[in-house]
C-alpha cells in the first residue's frame, strides 16, 4: 500500500514538474509585458512589482503593430476559407472514387511536406513575379493553402470514409448532384473535421515565418512573424518589454483559438496515426 | 473477355466523376509545389557573377564549389546533430510525459493535458525571442545559476561551443507537446489486457514499454519521429531568431545557410544546391513516412 502511495505522489510530481517547465517561459513573457525596461534587468525572474501597461501603449500606438494583425487577419482568415474550399472537395474525391492516379496524388501530398523551404521559395519567386503577387497578400495566402493541405485533406478523407454513402445514396435518388450531396449531407456531418481543419490552417498560416519573410519585401505588408522578428534591431539590441507585449499580443488570438479547437484539432492529428 | 471493357468504362466514369472534386487542389499542388520545385532545382545551374553583373550558366560548378566550402560542411555537420538530438531527446521526453499522462491513477487529466499542449499553439518566432530572453548573458537562467552559487555561467548565445545547443533546447521544448499527444493517443489505443499479460509473464517495466507497448503503437512513433524530423531538420525561425547562426558559423543550419546565399550574397544557384542537398537528406525520411501514413 506505501509502496503505492509513494508512486502516486511521484506520478503527479513528475506531470507537475513537466507542465512547469513547458509553462514557465511563457510565464515569463507576462511578466516581461507588464514590467518595465529597467525591472526586467534587475529581476529577470521576479513577478513584476509595479504593473505597467505602457509597454502595450507603446507598442499599439507607436509601432506598424495594426498595420501588421491586418494584414495577418487578412491572410490568416483567406487561408482558412480556400483552404475548406480546396481540400473538402478534394478529400471527398479520395474518399467516393477510385481513379487512376490516386496513390501518385496522395503521395505527392505527403511529400510535399517535405520539400525545402528554400527551394520553393526561389521557384516560387519565379512564378509569383510573373503573376505580379511578389510583396502582395494573395501569393502568402496561396501558400499557406498549399502548406494546409496535406494534413486537411487526409483528415477530411478518414472523416468522409466514416460517413455511410447509404446517406447520399438517398440524397442523389432525390436528384441531388455529387457535389450538393457533399454540401448538403456530407459536409454538415463532419463539421467537428472542418473545424479541425480550420483551426490548423489558421494556427499554421498566422505563425508562418520563413516565406511571409522572403515574400514580402516592406513593412506595410509585414504579417505579424515578421515584424516580431524585426525588434531584434542590428547588433542584437532589443527593447524587452514592448517585444514581449507585442509577442503577447500575437499570440493571444491563436491561443484562445487553440483552447476553443483543440479537442478536434487533437482527435483529427491522431486519427489518422492510429489506424 | 467481355466484362473488361465494362469496367474499363466504369474507371473511366469514376476518374471522370472525381476530376472537378480534385482539380482546385490539383491547380495548388501543380502551381505551388511542383513547378516551384522543378524551377527551383534548375536555378542550381546558374550563377551570379558581381563583376560583370550578370547571371550565367555555369552547370555542376555550385555542387562542387558546396564539398570545398567549410561553412557548408560545418552546416551540413551542425544540421545532423540539430536534428537527431533534437528528435530523440523530444521521443524520450515526451514517451515519459505521455506514458505518465496516461497512467490511470492521474488526477485532473484532462486538465494536464491540456496545458501540455500550451507551447504548440505559439508561433515559432514568438518561442524562439522567448528563449532569446531566457539565454541572454544578463536573463533569467543566468540570474538563477547565480543564484545557485555558479561563479561564471555561460554566454549562452554567443559561446561556439554552446550556440547550437542552446537552440536545440528551444527546439526541444516547443516540439515536446505534438510529440506527447500523438504517442498519448497511440498509448490510449493499446489495450490494458496485453500489459496485464506482459506483467503475469514476469516482464518489468522497461521491458514491458520496450518489447510490448512500444511495438503494438510503431505506425505512431514512426509517423511522428519522421514528421519530426522531416520538420526539424526544415527548421528556419528558431536558429534564425536565437543566433542567426553565430558566433560565426557556430550554429549555422543547412536551411539558415542556403537562406543567406540566396537572399543575403545573391548567390540563388548556390542556395539551391544547398536545398537539393537537403531534399536528398530527406528523401529517406519521406519515404519511411509515406509508407506508414498509406499503410
Amino acid at each position: 500500500m506505501r509502496s503505492r502511495s509513494v508512486k502516486h505522489i511521484l506520478l503527479h510530481v513528475g506531470v507537475i514538474l513537466f507542465i512547469c517547465l513547458l509553462a514557465f517561459p511563457i510565464v515569463l513573457l507576462v511578466f516581461n509585458a507588464l514590467k518595465t525596461e529597467t525591472e526586467i534587468f534587475e529581476s529577470p525572474m521576479g513577478i513584476p512589482r509595479d504593473i505597467t501597461w505602457s509597454n502595450f501603449r507603446h507598442v499599439i500606438l507607436d509601432t506598424s503593430f495594426l498595420i501588421n494583425l491586418r494584414n495577418s487577419v487578412l491572410v490568416a482568415f483567406s487561408t482558412v476559407l480556400l483552404a475548406v474550399i480546396v481540400t473538402a472537395p478534394a478529400g471527398y474525391a479520395l474518399s467516393r472514387f477510385k481513379f487512376r492516379g490516386r496513390t501518385l496524388f496522395s503521395m505527392w501530398l505527403l511529400a510535399t511536406q517535405a520539400f525545402p523551404g528554400i527551394i520553393m521559395v526561389l521557384g516560387l519567386f519565379t512564378v509569383l513575379t510573373v503573376y505580379g503577387l511578389i510583396n502582395r497578400l494573395p501569393g502568402l495566402i496561396i501558400m499557406h493553402t498549399s502548406f494546409s493541405m496535406p494534413f486537411s485533406i487526409w483528415l477530411l478523407k478518414g472523416y468522409f470514409d466514416k460517413i455511410p454513402v447509404e446517406l447520399e445514396e438517398a440524397a442523389r435518388i432525390d436528384g441531388c448532384s455529387r457535389l450538393r450531396s457533399l454540401i448538403r449531407v456530407v459536409l454538415p456531418l463532419s463539421v467537428p473535421g472542418l473545424l479541425a481543419v480550420g483551426t490548423f490552417s489558421l494556427l499554421l498560416s498566422w505563425n508562418e515565418f520563413f516565406f511571409a519573410l522572403v515574400v514580402m519585401r516592406d513593412n506595410a505588408h509585414y504579417t505579424l512573424p515578421v515584424y516580431l522578428a524585426r525588434f531584434v534591431g542590428s547588433g542584437g539590441v532589443v527593447q524587452w518589454g514592448p517585444l514581449s507585449a507585442a509577442a503577447l499580443l500575437v499570440s493571444i488570438p491563436v491561443f484562445l483559438l487553440f483552447m476553443l479547437g483543440q479537442r478536434y484539432l487533437v482527435s483529427g492529428l491522431t486519427g489518422g496515426a492510429i489506424k | 473477355m467481355s466484362a473488361k471493357p465494362a469496367t474499363q468504362t466504369r474507371r473511366w466514369h469514376q476518374e471522370r466523376q472525381a476530376l472537378p472534386f480534385i482539380l482546385p487542389a490539383l491547380l495548388v499542388l501543380l502551381g505551388v509545389s511542383l513547378y516551384p520545385l522543378i524551377q527551383g532545382v534548375s536555378r542550381v545551374v546558374y550563377a551570379y557573377r558581381a563583376l560583370t553583373q550578370q547571371t550565367v550558366f555555369v552547370g555542376w560548378e555550385n555542387f562542387s564549389l558546396l564539398f570545398q566550402d567549410p561553412t557548408f560542411i560545418r552546416a551540413l555537420g551542425n544540421s545532423l546533430v540539430w536534428t537527431l538530438t533534437s528528435v530523440g531527446t523530444m521521443f524520450l521526453l515526451s514517451y515519459s510525459l505521455a506514458t505518465m499522462l496516461n497512467a490511470r491513477a492521474l488526477r485532473f487529466r484532462r486538465l494536464f493535458r491540456s496545458a501540455t499542449l500550451i507551447p504548440w499553439a505559439l508561433p515559432g518566432v514568438v518561442v524562439s525571442l522567448i528563449w532569446r530572453y531566457i539565454f541572454l548573458s544578463g536573463g533569467p537562467l543566468n540570474a538563477l545559476l547565480a543564484s545557485l552559487g555558479v561563479a561564471h555561467p555561460p554566454d549562452w548565445l554567443t559561446n561556439p561551443q554552446l550556440a547550437l545547443w542552446t537552440c536545440i533546447i528551444a527546439n526541444i521544448w516547443m516540439g515536446i507537446p505534438f510529440v506527447t499527444i500523438m504517442l498519448l493517443a497511440g498509448l490510449q489505443s493499446v489495450e490494458n489486457q496485453i500489459i496485464e499479460a506482459a506483467a503475469i509473464d514476469g516482464a518489468n517495466y522497461l521491458q514491458t514499454q520496450l518489447r510490448v507497448v512500444m511495438p503494438s503503437i510503431k505506425k505512431v512513433i514512426m509517423i511522428v519521429l519522421t514528421l519530426e524530423a522531416i520538420w526539424t531538420f526544415n527548421s528556419f525561425d528558431i536558429v534564425f531568431v536565437l543566433t542567426k547562426g553565430g558566433p560565426g558559423s557556430a550554429s549555422i543550419t543547412l536551411p539558415l545557410y542556403a537562406y543567406q546565399n540566396a537572399f543575403m550574397y545573391y548567390q540563388a544557384g548556390y542556395g539551391a544546391a544547398i536545398g537539393i542537398v537537403i531534399l536528398l537528406i530527406l528523401l529517406s525520411a519521406v519515404v519511411l513516412y509515406i509508407r506508414e501514413v498509406l499503410r
